[in-house]
């Protein structure tokens, strides 16, 4: 399991924050007490750091400069900061992403999820049982047979995939499509979800996409 | 200057001199000068008299000619007196110390407003990042108890969080101060950036969202371009038509010179009498009485931010038919930074 290390001064943000992390299955570490910032992260071990740009008595882009002479670990600022300053500065002190406050959760999710997978590199191929999926070309090869899917059905198979077992929200998997800068409407999700399903059962892939009523989708 | 004038304000003084010479004059042919000898005292009398009104003159003129042209050209007539040598006559003297000293006082009124100015927008910048603290809180909260809480309850967080950075903005565009960032940026991550933040509005009421680019970039300020498109994006989710399936479609259109972002609805579209005036400020037009309220400020701030980014921006629409807002980015190799 991922561990998060949240620095964050609000404390209703914090907790939250912990909480939406917890349930989407990261382990959360919060930092409480802000006079030894610096020191008080180094000494935890974590594999991503959020990190607030406004804390009590240090600006977070000083913490992350110093924080980058001594870790490689990626970070993901957040501010409520909308400048484009602040963010081009956070940048150039070696932030991997950059989120302003606001901000809609399901995406700061989709942001961390990306930075793993792009640290694991394997972002082009996983394994769906003996299936391998080349999310790139978007092409599901089982022994020598291959069957091509389009973006959206990619898009969608992949988030399923990458939740197997747990239930995905059909907003889950708007957001994703949206990200993606697919643009689709409800009618296209649920045509798009049937079409996948028809595909995967020609395939031999049979009743893989469970419906939940009023939840969303599961993959078995 | 008009000389006339001058002799004309002179007139006492004149009548007093010319006095003493008739009197002089009287005395001269009383004591039975020689006429050669009066001829010459008269000669010598005028020239100083001429010289006198003369010089007076002169170093006026100098003075005031100065004072009004510069006046005339200056774009900022209160910085006369720094273009000025102080005169050489008293009357002169007075004139420009009473000058400098109102001046002064007025730069010290002026600056005491825009100290409580910038005081006000210090605190509007400091008051906007508070706010969004507990406005991100409820986001997390509505979404961590997701079964418990409907869906509205974010749309309503947006909400304040639209009108929000609608302040925020404001102030900026108000002030002259250059608080933004120009840099290469990609227009197709901001129309996603602003997709995001409209999706469930979008969704909610059926609304196709169209987005036609490659990877044009522009010379801009991703922040403020961000508000400025989710401005527009807002107003034509706001207005859309029954009576059609609503679309709204951002496209983008390289040309040799600039390049241009299209905003497209099939909305209500606007009045042909109110086209003119949607950019002016608190303009809420036939569309802002009849449908929803307007404060009539959203698309004077884009405008203004427009206008300090120098982008440009036009509006076609037909009222029942169609809103199309351009937005024009310059291409200029010039500025280009890489980052």
């Amino acid at each position: 399991m991922k561990t998060i290390m949240v620095v964050e001064d609000e404390k209703t943000i914090r907790d939250e924050l912990k909480a939406l992390l917890e349930t989407s299955g990261y382990k959360a570490i919060l930092l409480e007490k802000f006079d030894n910032t610096l020191e008080n992260i180094l000494n935890n071990k974590f594999d991503l750091l959020l990190l607030d740009i406004n804390l009590p008595n240090v600006n977070g882009e000083l913490i992350l400069r110093e924080f980058r002479k001594k870790s490689n670990i990626p970070v993901i600022m957040v501010t409520s900061r909308v400048k484009e300053t602040d963010e081009v500065l956070s940048m150039s002190y070696g932030a991997d992403d950059y989120i302003t406050k606001p901000y809609n959760p399901t995406i700061l999710l989709l942001r961390i999820a990306n930075i793993f997978k792009r640290m694991e590199n394997n972002t082009s191929t996983s394994y769906y049982d003996d299936v391998k999926v080349y999310q790139n070309k978007g092409l599901l090869v089982k022994d020598d047979k291959e069957l091509d899917l389009t973006k959206n059905e990619m898009i969608i198979f992949s988030c399923l995939l990458s939740n197997r077992g747990n239930i995905v929200t059909r907003d889950e998997l708007m957001t994703e499509l949206w990200n993606n800068e697919e643009y689709v409407n409800e009618n296209a999700l649920t045509v798009n979800i049937s079409r996948l399903r028809a595909k995967l059962e020609e395939f031999g892939i049979e009743n893989a996409i469970e419906t939940r009523k009023g939840q969303g989708y599961k993959l078995l | 200057m008009k000389f006339g004038k001058y002799l004309f304000d002179k007139f006492i003084e004149i009548v007093f001199v010319l006095f003493g010479y008739i009197i002089i004059l009287m005395m001269l042919f009383a004591f039975k000068v020689p006429s050669e000898a009066i001829i010459g005292i008269t000669i010598v009398f005028a020239i100083i008299c001429i010289a006198v009104i003369l010089t007076g003159y002169l170093k006026r003129i100098r003075f005031y000619n100065h004072l009004i042209n510069n006046v005339d050209k200056l774009d900022k007539k209160y910085l006369v007196l720094e273009m000025l040598n102080k005169p050489s006559f008293y009357d002169g003297e007075i004139l420009y110390e009473v000058l400098y000293d109102i001046n002064k006082s007025m730069n010290e009124n002026v600056k005491k407003y825009e100290i409580s100015l910038t005081d006000f927008k210090e605190y509007i910048e400091l008051w906007i990042h508070e706010i969004k603290l507990p406005i991100a809180s409820l986001t997390l909260m509505s979404h961590n108890q997701k079964n418990k809480i409907d869906k509205r309850y974010e749309e309503q967080i947006k909400r304040i969080d639209d009108y929000v950075d609608q302040i925020l903005y404001f102030v900026r565009s108000e002030n002259a101060e250059k608080d933004y960032l120009i840099k290469e940026t990609n227009l197709k991550k901001i129309i996603n950036t602003v997709a995001m933040r409209n999706k469930d509005d979008l969704l909610e009421n059926n609304i196709s969202f169209i987005v036609e680019a490659q990877n044009e970039m522009v010379l801009t300020d991703s922040k403020w371009l961000e508000f400025i498109i989710n401005q527009i994006v807002s107003n034509s989710i706001k207005y859309t038509r029954d009576d059609v399936d609503s679309i709204i479609k951002l496209k983008v259109e390289e040309h040799s010179k600039q390049i241009d972002l299209h905003i497209y609805d099939n909305g209500i579209g606007i009045p042909a009498k109110d086209i003119k005036r949607v950019f002016e400020k608190t303009f809420t037009g036939e569309n802002g009485r009849n449908r929803s309220k307007s404060t009539g400020m959203g698309l004077y701030i884009v405008k203004k931010l427009c206008d300090k980014l120098g982008h440009k921006i036009i509006v076609k629409s037909v009222q029942n038919e169609y809103t199309d807002i351009v937005i024009s980015f310059s291409k200029n190799d010039f500025y280009k930074i890489k980052d």
